[in-house]
Parts: structure tokens; C-alpha cells; sequence
């Protein structure tokens, strides 16, 4: 039965990750009247301190009690509004094709290696919190480098909304630090810093540099010289006095979003349930999957900076479908599902309505509404294009303990290769120098554990191996940029729906050439820098290890997925070949706006929670235009 | 949706009168607008033996506290537990505040020293009141023992050189303070503001360190204080004002005060009276069995428990020897301070969690002992 | 057979043996009798009187040489084919705080040996505080 609602607001928005938040706040602080749906539950969205302090703890109690800690484990996952979960990925084979174990059905040939959370808050309850910016030249890599399309619009034109987004995401760095090819303090303007002072570099990261810091490199007949950078990220550190901006505010005069002043010093914004909590990183070492103090940002944190008079949230609402008038083709309502309990099969339909609409439901959820609802896709190009980093690890022993499994995931990055002339041949990559052992590939210390017991080891040989062995473990990444391709792609089919009759995802996902060189090219890397560090190499691939397994010239390689899903609904300067313009606004629909990862045409080599968010300031800005014109 | 955006930093509740101000003070000292200046200086030497007696006093609650903190159980009394540790963190704020306050008017903290360390049972420092302090596990009997440290003086002129309260002691710091920058030529905060440990290395819980660089800093943080601690008296002047109820973070009396009955105070409670809200769930049997009160003395010399209390001692020392450093000229050390303090609290549970002899249903303890 | 007692205290001396940690290290992290009742329940009262009963003679015979009760360990409980592989699960438990993948508790996640070995933390737990990570892990010198 479908019951329509009688309220009409100026903005409808789906998913509460940080680019509905973004839109929440920022509309509703500049007057607007905003309906949020979420399709998590409800119990997520408690922002009164004591529900707020209970509902986090009982994420905390679950992650302890997870066999496997992967991101997604702290938090629900319900069948009327699933998530993606790793723990469901697996080889694509003849007698396994498509596999549908998880939520996603996998078509292959390779399985798509990431997941995000549907839930209040979104992937940034789990993400890691990285925050470095794209290089000028990703905005232009087919005029530069003959791969994939460039952006439709330059950094230039991003970098007022970059600044709108280290403000909302509270980034900790080092401005003078972020040197690299084609990035310099001129990437981010005379005078300029981040709200906080950088978040001190690892024992590890030192250990590592010494030997590591301006080492040449041979790759393909030419010389680099490999530099280590502190890492910006969004997690609270020491305010930096010298940054002298508040929040972004709605500047209705000059119509546009602007960053005001502040005379104050910049006060980190702590947890939910209490402002006094997480004042800085306390070490946790446990960013992903979550941040018990919630020192890391999250998009709750700039959800309780809404207009609390101007904006309702629905909770357990799954957005199902777009209607559409015939004539203007303009949206006139989101049919939503919402389901009582949790995996309930019982739900109501409604429809909310508003003058405009934006979809800020993930890359994947985005494309899957918008083809549920066979909208929006006049160039063909919903779903297509989906893209993700392609981690290539490296592991190995250091010579000496440099103390791993302690502070955020990563302090440090290498950004040597992050663009040159290369990139017409293979993938650019940013590698940053991990904390956490060997926990991702192979599930250290756990593993370490077994496989000594195993061997027979017990007693004072036991305890003394594993403190020989647990405190020198050295990972590196290599998070190499996939480039867009068509036939990498989100598609629904009839025959794979969930509980709520709303369709899964279907996912058909390769790597390519010119991804596999990029693996090679990063190997050959990874060897010059633990040979000059003396480091021991353990690093083994095997489709055993890790479902995406590839060959390049006869040698095998696994990848991981990056959890950054992107480009399912890419920005351009043209209708022909995008789906959203420069202001993320469909071309097919002037009511309807499409935030999120699925924006970006191509990757970069930078963590893109960032970018998107910048993207989203910039969505806000058009959406106010719009709706004050 | 009310209660949604609820903001959850609230004004802390500050309506401390300055009652204390009014009351005539009984010694003979205290002219200071007809003194000499030498006398003055006298007067200023003594109020800075006063704070450093401060430090001591709001030191020597943290012990206590932490005991009962650390022997709550994982998982069992969280209201308790975080409410304890709530107070126990502007307790350290506290501490700090006085540090700087000393600072301020050209003293030197003394963190480290062997006396700085009460011995457990103890009197707190500068209050007459006659109970003792005692290192327990948490228990309805610990409880009340803290209620006596938070509660608040009636009002009746102190007996010489002690107060009744924590509240009337610095009421009397702060009124010193007042008269004493006045009468002294060029002010008494001449301390180097650089010995000033600010919010850059202290930080988050406990509420927002103050600085001090003069007078106003000064009174501000002694509000802070005695605000956190004892905050109302019962007597308040506005009969419409809400003393309690969500959001508004009260004095560590009211918040013992409902630990004790198990109740929360409801916004229209009389501070006079027992809460009559909400049950809380407190489960005084959930708890580590830590022996009262005890010594590395009680252990066997060098056994392995001697060994880890030993080992808690001297994490305490070099916690100790890093806030009096970083009092006295390095601020910036702080921040290996906050390290030594999870290190600290990591021992302390483990030793909750030890048999002082086999079999034994008693527990070792952390056990706050000056050590070389 | 002698009637040995299935006891949490031999339960604990074996621990320190195949662990490698002292009794008083084990008793810190508060999981004995948590431990001591997964493998009264795992493990078939049976299986486990045997595996006592051997442990109570390593120790009866070894008279406290270290090198001899480690050597009967090797011999006569870490084998697979011995007692169910009751010690091999003991250090696992131990280290790990699991019981197979199934995390045992929430505080038996915390209280894994394997951090303290590695001179870390376990992650989202027992964190060591602001910029810890950008030093040498903590060394309070004993006695």
C-alpha cells in the first residue's frame, strides 16, 4: 500500500554517509527544509548522549567479539538494506558464475574487492581517514596522458571547496610536508594550513625513512627518487593556531558557500555522545573498523550540526524508486520502503517529496535506483565506469623491531609515483607506508600465532619468537588508480532482489593491462625499497591468499579492493558521455542531483573522501542557487 | 527529533556564589590594604604554599578515585564507571589548573616529592573535617567516603589554617589572590607564561584547561574547580533554576550522591534532599576484591606480585616526575604524560585482577607508594 | 587410574609452561577461570582426566627442571594425537582469546597474550594515548 506524505520539502536527500550529511547541514543551516532518508536503523541515528554513548559501545562490544575484524563488522547488516560485506568475496569460476554469497552478485571475471556500510553515518563510521588531495594534473588525464576522460572541471576551480572540506573533516596535517610530482605548497595556496598540526609519524614510518628517504629507484630504464611524506587525515590532532577559519556558511548576497572567520582557536570536534571525547587520536589502532573515542571524523559528526528546526530524518527508509513527470521529465517523488524492524519483511511504501532531490546513497546504491527507475540514462553511462584502487601489497621482516600494530593505519606516503609520464603506460599509485603489521594479507598476529603452535613451538620459544617476529613486521601498499572502463559495471537483473523486493547489484569487474603493468611496475619497487632497508621478504600471492588473483608476463599478483568505490555516475562536460554536469546535477533532470564517489571520472591516486566532499560543497552551492533562482 | 541535536556540551553548571567572599575571615593577617609590602610578600609566599597544598589536595582524591574506577568489572556499572571517571578526569584537570595558578605568580609545583604522595588511610590536605581517605575498591562505603570529600561547607568561619571544605579553601585562595594583585606594587602575576601548561598539551575530558596569565585566568580556574567539585551549595538564590536533568553536568557530590542511591536527580530536586528519578543499575558485587589500603610491604620482597606492584610504583613516579617536569618549564612533555597514564591504568587492572596469595578472594591493589 | 582433580591451579602451572608467561602475568589478565571453563566444556571430562592426570606426573617427575618438564611437554602433550590437542589449544586460547575463530569474549579479544608480545595493544582496546606510536613503546624498568 503506498501512502503519500503530505509534507513537501525544498530538499529530499538519501543516505546520511558524509555527502548527505554535507547536504543536510549546509542546506538546512542556510534555511532550507530538508528530509533525510536513511535506510539503516534507526538506533544508528541517536545523537542524544546517553543512546548516542550505548549504541557506539555496542558496535565496539561486536567488533571484540568478530571472529573476522573487517570494516563492516562492527556494525549491522540487515537484510532489508544490506551491505557489502569482504567476508562474502570470492573466485568467480565456471561453476561459480555469478557469485551471489554477499548482497552483491559478482559476475566477474574478478570479483569487486570492497565494501561500504548502509547505515546511519555511512563508509566513514569504518574509513580510514586519509585525506591527501588529487594532483592538478588527474583532472586531465586523456589530454595528459591518453587514459580515461578528463574531469570538466581543474583543480583550480575544486580548490575553494577542498578548503570547505578539511575545514567539515577536521584534517590533520602538514601543508609544508605535501611535496611531491606535480604537488607543492602552491597545491594549496600562500599561507595556507589545515585546522590541525600534523598527526606524528609512526616509530615505523622513522625506522622506514631513514633508509628509504631520497633512495633512487630503477623502474623501466629510469631513475626516481623515492621521498616519504606525513600523510593528512581526518582524525584530531593539536589545533594549529594558525588556521583561522570556523565553518561553511550559505553567503546569500554574493550567492555562494563561503568559509567564515574565526578569531578563536580551532576547537577539534570530538565524539557524538560527548564533545570533551576524542579530542585527538589516541592511538586505538583501530580507525578501520572503528574509532572508539571517534577522535577519526565521521558523518554524524556534521549531521548534528543540522538545523535541527529544518530537517527531518527518516530512518529504515530503502529509497526504491524515482518518479518522473512525462512531460517535464522533471522527479516528482522517491518512493521509499520502510521496514519496521530490523530485517523485518514487513515495510510500508511512501513517496517524499521536495522541489529537489539528491541521491547521496553510495556509488553503487545511486546507480542501481537510477536504473531501477530508468532515469537519468540518457548516455548509457549509469553504472558504468566503476572503479576502485587496486592495492597491491608488500610484506616483509625489517632487520630491526620498529614496533608495528600501534597509531592510525597510516602516517605515511609515498607519492613518488603518483603522476609522471608513466602514466600512459600503466597505472599511478600512492604508497603509503602501513602500522598494522601484516593484519590485512594475512591476518597477522593471529596467523603468526597458529602457524608457530602449529609447527610445535610452545612456552618461553613461543612468547620469544613472536616478539622477534611480531614487532618487525614491515607492510607497504601500492593503491593503484584504476582507470575508467564501460564494461566494469553495476547492472540490475529481475532475478536477483532482496527481501524488500528492491534489486542487488550486479557487478561485472576486470583489471586490465595497463592495471597488471602498474602491479609489476609496483613490484619492482617494492624490491629496491626493502633491499636498501634489508627487509626479508615474505610477500606471496596465490588465488588461495586472496580471491583477485591476476597474471602479468608469466608472474601471478593479488590486489585489494581499496573500499573506494567510485565513478558509476560520472561528472562531465557533456550529456553525451555523463551522466551529472560540473554541479553533479543529472543532465536529464533539473530536480535531480547525484552526490558521492559515482561523481568522479577518474580516480587519482588520493584516498577520494575528500575530493567528494569538496564535490558536495560544491553540489550544496548549485542546489541553494537553484532553489533561490 | 527534540532530542536529537541536543547539544552535549552544556555550560558547566557554575552558579557558585561568592559567599565565601563575604564570609569575615577570623585571623589578623589578613589586612592587606594597611600592610607593608614586605609583609605582603610574606603573605604571598604563604598563598603559594596554599596552592602547592592544592596540587597535594586535588592529587590525593585521584587515588582514591582510580581505585574505585579500576575495580569496577568490564562491562558491569557503566553509569558508575563512566561517572567516575568523569570526575577523576577534572580532578587531573584540577591539578593541573592549580599547577598553573602556581606558575602564574612566580611559584614552582612540586610534583615529585616523596611527601607529595599521601599515605593511604589519609587525611585530605588543608581540610579539617575529620574522616579519612582510604585506597578501596568501589563499594557503598567508598562512595560515601567520597561524597564527604565533594560535599560542601556549611557556612561557618574556618578554624586557622584549615578549611572545611575543598569549596572553602579555595574561596579563600581566590580571595587572596584578589586582594594581593591589588596590594602587591606591579601585581603578583609575574610568573613566565611559558611555564603555562596550555590546552595544546591538555586536552579533552575534564573539560577545557584554563591558562593562567593573570588575575581574571585565575578566578576563572578556581571557578572551574570548585564549580566542577562541590558546584552548588544548596542555596541557591533562584528557586526557578533547574539544578538537575539531561544536559546539565552537575558537581561531583550530586553525581556520587546518585551512585549512591542508585537514582538520578530529576530537573525539580531539592540538592538538600536524595535524588527521586530514574533507577540506575548499580552492581556493588561486580567488583574486583582489592585489598584495602595496600602496601608493597604486605608483599613478599621480590616475589613476582612484589615485583608488579613495584613495577606500578615506578610507572606512578615517572607519571609523576613527567607532570612535574612538564610544570616546571617543559609543557610539551605532557604528552608522553598521557601515554604513562594509560600505561598506569593497564598495571592497575591487572593488579585488580591478582590474588594477593594463592587462593586468596583478596586482590593486590594498586597501591600509590613513593618509590627510588 | 588415580583419581586426579581437573583443577583450575594445574590448569594455570601448565599454562605458564606452554605459554611462556608466569602465573601472575596469567592471573593479570583475569581470563582463568573463563579459560578453565572452555575446556571443561570442550573437551570430554574423560579426555580431560587423562590430559590432568599426565600433566600432574610431568610435574610430579620433573621436580621443577624447567629443561625436563619442557622436554616431557614436547613429548607427551604437544603432539596432536595427545589428549584431543588440549595444549595446543591452551596457547591458542591464551594468545589469541579465541576459541577456534570464535572470539571467547569480549574481554578474552582484550586480554590475548599476542599484543602484549608483539609490545603492542589489541586494537580498540587498551589504547596507549595520543602520538604513543611515534616512540618506543613503553619500558618501565623492574627490580
Amino acid at each position: 500500500m503506498e501512502k503519500k506524505t503530505k509534507e513537501e520539502f525544498d530538499v529530499v536527500i538519501v543516505g546520511s554517509g558524509i555527502a548527505g550529511s554535507v547536504l543536510a547541514k549546509t542546506l538546512t543551516n542556510a534555511g532550507k527544509n530538508v528530509l533525510l532518508l536513511e535506510a539503516g536503523l534507526q538506533a544508528g541515528m541517536a545523537f542524544d548522549p546517553e543512546a548516542a554513548y550505548k549504541n557506539y559501545q555496542y558496535y565496539i562490544d561486536t567488533f571484540y567479539k568478530a571472529s573476522a575484524k573487517v570494516p563492516n563488522s562492527p556494525y549491522p547488516n540487515i537484510k532489508d538494506a544490506q551491505s557489502i560485506d569482504v567476508l562474502d568475496i570470492e573466485p568467480i569460476t565456471q561453476t561459480n558464475s555469478p557469485s551471489t554469497k554477499g548482497y552483491l552478485v559478482q559476475a566477474g571475471p574478478l570479483p569487486f574487492g570492497s565494501d561500504c556500510l548502509r547505515g546511519p553515518g555511512g563508509t566513514t563510521l569504518h574509513w580510514l581517514g586519509s585525506t591527501p588531495r588529487m594532483l592538478p594534473n588527474d583532472f586531465q588525464m586523456q589530454t595528459l596522458y591518453g587514459q580515461g576522460v578528463d574531469w570538466p572541471i581543474t583543480y583550480d576551480e575544486l580548490m575553494p571547496y577542498y578548503e570547505m572540506a578539511e575545514n567539515e573533516i577536521g584534517v590533520s596535517g602538514n601543508v609544508e610536508d605535501q611535496v611531491g610530482p606535480d604537488m607543492s605548497i602552491e597545491n594549496y595556496g600562500e599561507g595556507y594550513v589545515f585546522p590541525m598540526k600534523e598527526i606524528p609519524q609512526s616509530y615505523l614510518d622513522q625506522v622506514c625513512i631513514e633508509k628509504t628517504q631520497n633512495l633512487k629507484v630503477k623502474l623501466y630504464g629510469k631513475e626516481y627518487t623515492i621521498t616519504c611524506i606525513s600523510t593528512p587525515q581526518g582524525r584530531n590532532s593539536i589545533p594549529n593556531p594558525a588556521y583561522k577559519f570556523a565553518g561553511t556558511y550559505w553567503n546569500k548576497k554574493a550567492q555562494k558557500l563561503e568559509l567564515a572567520k574565526n578569531n578563536e582557536e580551532y576547537e577539534p570536534v570530538g565524539a557524538i555522545w560527548d564533545q570533551n571525547t576524542g579530542h585527538r587520536c589516541e592511538g586505538n589502532a583501530s580507525c578501520v573498523p572503528i574509532c572508539p573515542v571517534q577522535a577519526k571524523y565521521n558523518a554524524l559528526k556534521t549531521l548534528r550540526k543540522s538545523d535541527p528546526k529544518r530537517l527531518k530524518i527518516i530512518t529504515q527508509a530503502v529509497a526504491s524508486k524515482i518518479y518522473t513527470d512525462e512531460i517535464t521529465n522533471a522527479i516528482t517523488g522517491i518512493e521509499y520502503k520502510k521496514y519496521k524492524y530490523e530485517n523485518s519483511t514487513v515495510y510500508d511504501t511512501a513517496i517524499a517529496r521536495g522541489k529537489i532531490y539528491v541521491l547521496a546513497a553510495s556509488a553503487i546504491e545511486n546507480a542501481k535506483i537510477l536504473l531501477t527507475s530508468g532515469i537519468a540514462n540518457s548516455s548509457d553511462q549509469v553504472g558504468r565506469n566503476l572503479m576502485d584502487h587496486l592495492v597491491m601489497l608488500t610484506w616483509g621482516l625489517l632487520p630491526e623491531k620498529a614496533y608495528p600494530y600501534r597509531g592510525p593505519g597510516s602516517t605515511t606516503n609515498i607519492p613518488t609515483f603518483r603522476d609522471g609520464e608513466f602514466r600512459k603506460e600503466h597505472a599511478a599509485w600512492i604508497s603509503p607506508i602501513d602500522n598494522w603489521g601484516w593484519s590485512w594479507p594475512v591476518f597477522s598476529p593471529g596467523s603468526d600465532v597458529s602457524s608457530a603452535v602449529s609447527s610445535g613451538m610452545f612456552g618461553k620459544k613461543l612468547r620469544s619468537h613472536l616478539n622477534d617476529v611480531l614487532p618487525r613486521q614491515l607492510l607497504l601498499h601500492f593503491e593503484c588508480e584504476q582507470t575508467p572502463d564501460p564494461n566494469n559495471r553495476v547492472t540490475i537483473d529481475p532475478q536477483y532482489k532482496d527481501q524488500l523486493d528492491n534489486y542487488r547489484p550486479v557487478i561485472h569487474y576486470n583489471a586490465s593491462e595497463y592495471m597488471k603493468k602498474s602491479f609489476e611496475a609496483a613490484k619492482k619497487v617494492s624490491d629496491q625499497i626493502f633491499a636498501a632497508n634489508g627487509v626479508e621478504d615474505y610477500t606471496a600471492y596465490s588465488v588461495a591468499n586472496d580471491p583477485d588473483y591476476v597474471t602479468y608476463k608469466g608472474q601471478g599478483y593479488n590486489f585489494w579492493g581499496a573500499g573506494h568505490i567510485v565513478g558509476t555516475h560520472r561528472m562531465g562536460s557533456s550529456k553525451e558521455d555523463s551522466v551529472v554536469d560540473k554541479n553533479q546535477r543529472t543532465w536529464d533532470h533539473e530536480n535531480l542531483y547525484l552526490v558521492g564517489c559515482g561523481n568522479m571520472p577518474t580516480l587519482g591516486t588520493s584516498n577520494p573522501t575528500l575530493t567528494m566532499t569538496a564535490l558536495s560543497f560544491k553540489a550544496a552551492e548549485a542546489i541553494l542557487k537553484q532553489l533561490e533562482n | 527529533m527534540e532530542s536529537l541535536f541536543q547539544t552535549n556540551n552544556p555550560k558547566r553548571h557554575k552558579i557558585i556564589s561568592d559567599r565565601f567572599d563575604t564570609i569575615q575571615l577570623k585571623s589578623s593577617g589578613e589586612q592587606f590594604e594597611t600592610a607593608s609590602q614586605e609583609t605582603l610578600q610574606k603573605k604571598l609566599e604563604i598563598l603559594k604554599n596554599d596552592i602547592q597544598s592544592a596540587i597535594e589536595l586535588e592529587h590525593s582524591t585521584i587515588p582514591p578515585y582510580l581505585c574505585a574506577l579500576y575495580s569496577i568489572k568490564d562491562g558491569a556499572n557503566d553509569y558508575a564507571a563512566n561517572t567516575i571517571k568523569s570526575i577523576v578526569l577534572e580532578e587531573m584537570l584540577h591539578m593541573i589548573m592549580a599547577a598553573n595558578i602556581l606558575n602564574a605568580i612566580g611559584g614552582s609545583p612540586a610534583i615529585n616529592t616523596p611527601n607529595f604522595i599521601p599515605e593511604y588511610p589519609t587525611k585530605l590536605p588543608k581540610i579539617t573535617e575529620d574522616f579519612y581517605v582510604s585506597l578501596e575498591k568501589f563499594s557503598k562505603s567508598s562512595i560515601s567516603t567520597f561524597l564527604q570529600i565533594e560535599k560542601s561547607a556549611e557556612h561557618k568561619p574556618h578554624p586557622g589554617k584549615e578549611y572545611h571544605s575543598i569549596g572553602e579553601f579555595y574561596a579563600s585562595i581566590k580571595r587572596r589572590l584578589k586582594w594581593l594583585d591589588k596590594a602587591i606594587e606591579g601585581g603578583i602575576f609575574t610568573g613566565k607564561p611559558e611555564l603555562q601548561i596550555t590546552t595544546e598539551q591538555y586536552y579533552g575530558s575534564g573539560g577545557k584547561l584554563v591558562s593562567v596569565y593573570c588575575l581574571d585566568d585565575a578566578i576563572l580556574a578556581i571557578d572551574e574547580i570548585v564549580g566542577q567539585g562541590e558546584g552548588i551549595d544548596g542555596e541557591i538564590e533562584d528557586p526557578d533554576h533547574e539544578l538537575f536533568g539531561e544536559g546539565i553536568e552537575y558537581a561531583h557530590y550530586f553525581r556520587f550522591n546518585e551512585i549512591y542511591h542508585e537514582q538520578k536527580y530529576r530537573p525539580r530536586d531539592s540538592p538538600q534532599e536524595p535524588p527521586t528519578g530514574k533507577q540506575i543499575t548499580v552492581d556493588w558485587d561486580a567488583v574486583y576484591n582489592m585489598k584495602e589500603n595496600p602496601k608493597m610491604t604486605d608483599l613478599p620482597k621480590d616475589s613476582e606480585i612484589w615485583q608488579k606492584s613495584y613495577n606500578f610504583n615506578k610507572t606512578y613516579m615517572a607519571l609523576l616526575n613527567n607532570i612535574h617536569d612538564a610544570c616546571n618549564g617543559n609543557p610539551q612533555l605532557l604528552m608522553q604524560g598521557i601515554a604513562l597514564m594509560y600505561d598506569l591504568k593497564y598495571k592497575a587492572l591487572e593488579l585488580m585482577k591478582i590474588p594477593i596469595a594463592e587462593g586468596s578472594s583478596i586482590t593486590v591493589g594498586p597501591s600509590f607508594e613513593y618509590v627510588e | 587410574m588415580n583419581n586426579h582433580v581437573v583443577s583450575s591451579n594445574t590448569f594455570l602451572t601448565i599454562s605458564t609452561y606452554l605459554t611462556g608467561y608466569s602465573e601472575v602475568e596469567l592471573l593479570g589478565t583475569g581470563m582463568l577461570e573463563t579459560y578453565f571453563n572452555v575446556f571443561l566444556e570442550k573437551f570430554s571430562p574423560e579426555t580431560l582426566h587423562y590430559f590432568f592426570a599426565e600433566v600432574d606426573e610431568i610435574l610430579l617427575e620433573s621436580a621443577g627442571d624447567e629443561d625436563q618438564i619442557n622436554a616431557a611437554i614436547a613429548a607427551r602433550l604437544i603432539p596432536d594425537s595427545a589428549y584431543d590437542g588440549i595444549a595446543k589449544n591452551i596457547i591458542l586460547v591464551w594468545y589469541t582469546g579465541n576459541w577456534g575463530s570464535d572470539v571467547i569474549s569480549t574481554q578474552s579479544y582484550q586480554q590475548g597474550l599476542m599484543w602484549d608480545t608483539a609490545e603492542a595493544h589489541p586494537p580498540g582496546a587498551k589504547q596507549p594515548g595520543y602520538g604513543s606510536w611515534a616512540n618506543l613503546p613503553i619500558r618501565i624498568p623492574t627490580k
